[in-house]
């Protein structure tokens, strides 16, 4: 089953950790955002293979953007 | 004719043996589940042999739709008294293996009553749940005996601490009574929580959903907030609230139990400085400053998964329980959204209600901006924190770690909020908002009006952080008492915490506050 990953909150991207293909587990780091001035890590919410990453560094996102998908 | 000593002796055993024995067919289905039957867990939640049971005989009194010919001894729950660590508690457990656990008239009596006595006696009470729910033959009976539970559980609420734990299902009205107590356990994956199942779901809705996914541990110690603590089976939950209870005082006024932990009250803490990185924009986890900070490390999180942007959670300083409240800068950046507020007032009233000092670890960009939060309510919702805090008379004290914006200061327990001691770091920021924000306001006109904008901008934004950055504005204002270096953090709360000891504080006469909910 694909699990979407969504931006918890209005900001921007600042870099990619992980990449379409690697294995994670639940609460590994899998991009890094910025918002309210402070570094946020956008988590895995479970186990799996991610399959897409939607996002660049540099990019706008909203809250529920789908930032990455995990399967 | 009336019967002989020894044929009441030996109808008495059968009748035990029925109520001991239960259905062994269910227990060993309990048993292939990974469980453990109902006598097995209180056995294991006491301290070995104190457990004494109170009405194992009784039966329902209901004898419509057959139930004269199926009543049990015990009527499928198991409640009586035992010890903890040596302190008395009240424990029932609702038990699968007669009637299916499903909540009878005299089930549910059985509850009220031990939750009624545990409140009397000012001992906590413990719930291990696990019932296919209420038992539908008996009609208004069962209805007025689950009435009595919440009553029960209600009037005990804040006099002594009332636990639960889920320990299978849960479903239906009867979720209503751990809702009412205190502290809420689950077990991953053979505990299920809701007030209408899947097939009802299914019907009135249409949507398909499985009793995991509606109402397990996952989805209620992370997406609802309904549960507390999730165990990966019963031997591990019921150690876990073994534990908890360590930190607990039995009753409203009683001080929480001193523990010799063995760890320095002059310990320094030198990695602090560490842990917390300078740059306000990293992110660090505040579980890390919070382990360094208590002794031997010990921490009991409450709702670890939810809300994770706000950690709450007991431990002990200079022996002495105290319960912890701090923003999580590595989770939404620390901000204070509708969840957050929820899950924080609760544990300072938790604490209040049982003579707990609170330690505010502070670090908070602000409230959580966004058209989301305030349609659910970040007003209402945040307004419980500075109700919390403000109401709350048990010792209260403050450390900014590192910034603080906006009105989400208040929400962390400022003096005026009433922090009986209000520490800095010194590296503090405390703003009404970011410079770039608050410079854009104040000097609008002359940036626009400026030959080069960007540079008058950036030149007002150095002026402003200059005069906002670190402790001098804090300390000039008496915003805060003291500023400390990072690694007495620990030495300074627990000099305060004795200075503290004996605080009393009155309030003005009336039957109760209207807090936010």
């Amino acid at each position: 089953m694909a699990i979407p990953v969504t931006a918890p909150m209005v900001g921007k991207i600042l870099n990619l950790v992980a990449k379409p293909g690697d294995q994670v587990n639940e609460d590994d780091t899998l991009i890094v955002m910025e918002a309210m001035k402070m570094e946020i890590e956008i988590v895995a919410p479970s186990s799996g293979t991610v399959t897409d990453i939607n996002v660049a560094p540099g990019d706008s996102v909203d809250p529920d953007t789908v930032v990455a998908v995990i399967a | 004719m009336a019967q002989t000593r020894e044929e009441i002796e030996a109808r008495l055993r059968r009748i035990e043996q029925r109520a001991l024995e239960g259905d062994v067919r269910v227990a060993e289905r309990q048993r292939a589940e990974g469980k453990l039957t109902a006598r097995e867990r209180v056995a294991r939640l006491l301290d070995s042999g104190t457990f004494v049971e109170e009405f194992m005989l009784a039966e329902t009194q209901v004898t419509d739709f057959g139930m004269a010919e199926r009543r049990m001894p015990t009527d499928g729950v198991v409640t009586g008294f035992g010890t903890i660590g040596g302190r008395p508690v009240y424990v029932f457990a609702q038990d699968r293996t007669i009637l299916q656990g499903a909540v009878g008239q005299a089930h549910g009596e059985k509850i009220a009553y031990a939750i009624e006595t545990a409140c009397k006696m000012g001992v906590p009470v413990i719930g291990l749940y696990d019932s296919v729910g209420a038992r539908i033959q008996e009609g208004l009976d069962v209805t007025k005996a689950i009435g009595k539970i919440f009553y029960a559980n209600s009037i005990a609420s804040g006099a002594v601490p009332q636990i639960s734990a889920i320990m299978g299902p849960c479903i239906g009205v009867a979720s209503y009574s751990p809702a009412l107590t205190d502290f809420i356990f689950m077990v991953r994956g053979t505990s299920q929580m809701f007030i209408t199942g899947p097939s009802v779901i299914k019907e009135v809705t249409g949507e398909d959903v499985t009793m995991e996914e509606l109402g397990g541990a996952k989805v209620h110690t992370e997406v609802s907030g309904c549960a507390d603590v999730v165990a990966d089976d019963d031997d591990a939950c019921l150690a876990q609230i073994r534990r908890l209870l360590s930190f607990l005082p039995s009753r409203s006024g009683e001080p929480p139990p001193r523990v010799d932990t063995g760890d320095d009250s002059d310990r320094l803490v030198d990695d602090l400085e560490s842990v917390v990185p300078a740059e306000s924009r990293r992110s660090y986890n505040v579980l890390n400053v919070i382990k360094r900070l208590v002794d031997g490390g010990d921490f009991f999180e409450i709702k670890g998964r939810f809300a994770r942007n706000m950690v709450v959670g007991f431990g002990r300083l200079d022996g002495q329980t105290v319960g912890f409240v701090a923003n999580q800068p590595n989770w939404l950046a620390g901000a204070i959204d509708v969840d957050a507020s929820d899950k924080a007032a609760r544990f300072i009233r938790f604490c209040d209600a049982f003579s707990i000092p609170i330690i505010t670890l502070a670090d908070v960009p602000g409230f959580m901006p966004g058209v989301a939060q305030e349609k659910t309510g970040i007003i209402r919702h945040g307004a419980k924190m500075l109700y919390a805090y403000s109401e709350a008379t048990v010792p209260k004290i403050t450390v900014y770690l590192r910034k603080g914006y906006g009105g989400a200061k208040q929400a962390m327990c400022t003096r005026e909020l009433g922090a009986d001691q209000l520490l800095v770091w010194p590296g503090v920021e405390l703003a009404v908002m970011g410079a770039e924000g608050a410079v854009n306001v104040l000097y609008r006109r002359e940036i626009e009006s400026a030959a080069d904008p960007d540079d008058v901008r950036r030149q007002k934004i150095a002026e402003f952080n200059e005069r906002f950055s670190g402790p001098f504005d804090a300390l000039s204002k008496q915003f805060a008492h003291a500023v400390i270096r990072p690694a007495e953090t620990r030495i300074r709360i627990i000099r305060a915490l004795r200075m503290l000891a004996n605080k009393h504080e009155d309030r003005p006469r009336k039957k109760h506050g209207i807090m936010p909910v």
